[in-house]
């Protein structure tokens, strides 16, 4: 027979799916911090290059054009290695997230047909039958229980609610 | 005597360069013809038959250009001056000089017919040419449509990107619209009052189904909001695959009526649950009839 809270187990599990879905984009970036190693070496080499285009500010084409010429090169070189770290960091950043959005799905899934094998012949709540007339069997679904909410329609009406309720908060 | 002659020398090579310059050109506008027929698909069999059908009589159309520029050569163009220049001609010099340089409709007089029959010759020449026209049209339509349709598949491309653009750099646009949460709200409230007063006499799905019919009637007094209809990869196959765009509106605004009902549904069905489960927790009461709680 049905567990006296398996409802709010199922709205529990399905309010942290959706939580988790709307917190994945920063999750992701937080790791790739995490596993960034010379996130210092970027800022310094912007620093560089500030400085070094300040100081060709400063120079006069016409009267130095070699030292403002060799000052360009360098800013140039630095600006493409730099291009390129940047490069690297977005494509890391980048595969960080398909790993966390693809760990995410598998653990949902897991989750889902988990709570779908518990609750296969058990409804989540009871109501009387006459209640949820006509639709009782198509509640009831996959449990047969007479008056019985299954948990594939409890599932389908919480993720409906939560994914509303967390629109409306955001 | 002798310069007549050398000067009609010099005229005929200048004719037969003239001549072999319009031959060249015709050549090239014979090969733009069939480029475009092999661009539109339209095959060399197909244009044969039609060609041997009708065209024999009459020139293509690429050729009308040509022709009438050579006749127009050969003849006197159709101007309004050209009262003016048969009368400088033939005319004394002692005329006014603003009778010269006027197109007066008394100078035009006399030679009105011959004016006529210009235009006349004029419009004969397209009239024969008409039928070029036709065959001419298919390879035509069917060049425009696929360009046509060329063009409506880069414009909606250029959509499709700029809608994922904003979409991934913004949030998304607003659904919750006066009504929606009207509905919503109505329906929690609906399930609450159902849950205490209603559900031992009916069924709840009653009061949903009377509530959801006077959403329809109330819809009418909210202010409408416009929705920007995205365009989507299915939209944008849908257009191309030759549906009217009425009819993918109408479908989607359907779609969109049904998932506002699915969503008042949810709302009232998981409130009605959710304080059906609080009453039985408080133990106000027990429900009567049907399966009981174990």
């Amino acid at each position: 027979m049905a567990a006296g809270y398996a409802w709010f187990l199922v709205l529990g599990s399905v309010f942290l799916c959706n939580l988790m879905k709307t917190l994945l984009p920063s999750i992701s970036s937080f790791l790739s911090k995490l596993v960034q190693t010379d996130a210092e070496l970027e800022s310094e080499m912007r620093a560089e290059v500030q400085e070094m285009k300040k100081e060709q500010l400063s120079i006069s084409m016409m009267d130095e054009f070699a030292r403002y010429a060799r000052l360009e090169r360098k800013i140039n070189k630095m600006t493409d290695k730099l291009k390129t770290h940047v490069k690297s960091r977005t494509g890391q950043q980048a595969k960080m997230k398909w790993v966390v959005n693809i760990a995410f799905y598998i653990l949902q899934a897991a989750l889902m047909v988990s709570l779908i094998w518990k609750y296969y012949s058990d409804p989540v709540t009871v109501v009387p039958s006459r209640w949820i007339a006509p639709v009782e069997r198509l509640v009831a679904f996959p449990t047969g229980v007479a008056g019985g909410v299954g948990i594939t329609c409890w599932l389908v009406v919480c993720n409906k609610v939560v994914t509303l309720g967390l629109y409306a908060v955001s | 005597m002798e310069s007549g002659e050398s000067a009609e020398e010099k005229t005929a090579p200048a004719s037969a360069a003239q001549r072999r310059a319009e031959i060249r050109r015709r050549k090239l506008l014979m090969n733009s013809e069939d480029r475009m027929n092999r661009i539109v698909g339209f095959t060399k069999i197909e244009a044969e038959t039609k060609a041997g059908a009708s065209l024999r009589p009459t020139e293509p159309r690429f050729h009308l250009d040509l022709d009438r520029t050579e006749w127009s050569s050969s003849l006197p163009r159709p101007t309004p001056f050209l009262p003016e220049a048969s009368g400088l001609s033939s005319r004394s010099h002692s005329a006014t000089p603003e009778r010269r340089g006027s197109p007066l409709p008394d100078s035009s007089e006399p030679h009105a017919g011959s004016i006529e029959d210009d235009i006349i010759g004029v419009r004969q020449r397209p009239r024969g040419e008409r039928a070029s026209d036709d065959v001419g049209g298919p390879p035509r339509e069917g060049l425009q449509k696929y360009l046509s349709r060329f063009d409506d598949a880069m414009k909606l491309r250029g959509q499709l990107a700029n809608e994922k653009a904003t979409q991934e750099g913004e949030s998304e646009p607003e659904e919750f619209d006066p009504f929606r949460v009207f509905r919503l709200v109505g329906s929690i409230l609906l399930a609450i009052f159902v849950r205490v007063f209603v559900c031992k006499y009916l069924s709840i799905f009653a009061p949903f189904l009377t509530l959801e019919l006077a959403y329809m009637g109330l819809s009418k007094y909210f202010p409408k909001v416009e929705k920007k209809t995205q365009t989507t990869v299915l939209t944008a196959a849908l257009l191309l695959s030759g549906i009217p765009s009425e009819v993918i509106n109408r479908s989607m605004d359907t779609y969109r009526r049904m998932g506002d009902v699915f969503a008042d549904l949810c709302a009232y069905f998981f409130t009605f649950i959710i304080s059906n489960e609080i009453l039985l927790l408080i133990g106000s009461e027990t429900p009567d009839g049907g399966a009981g709680p174990q």
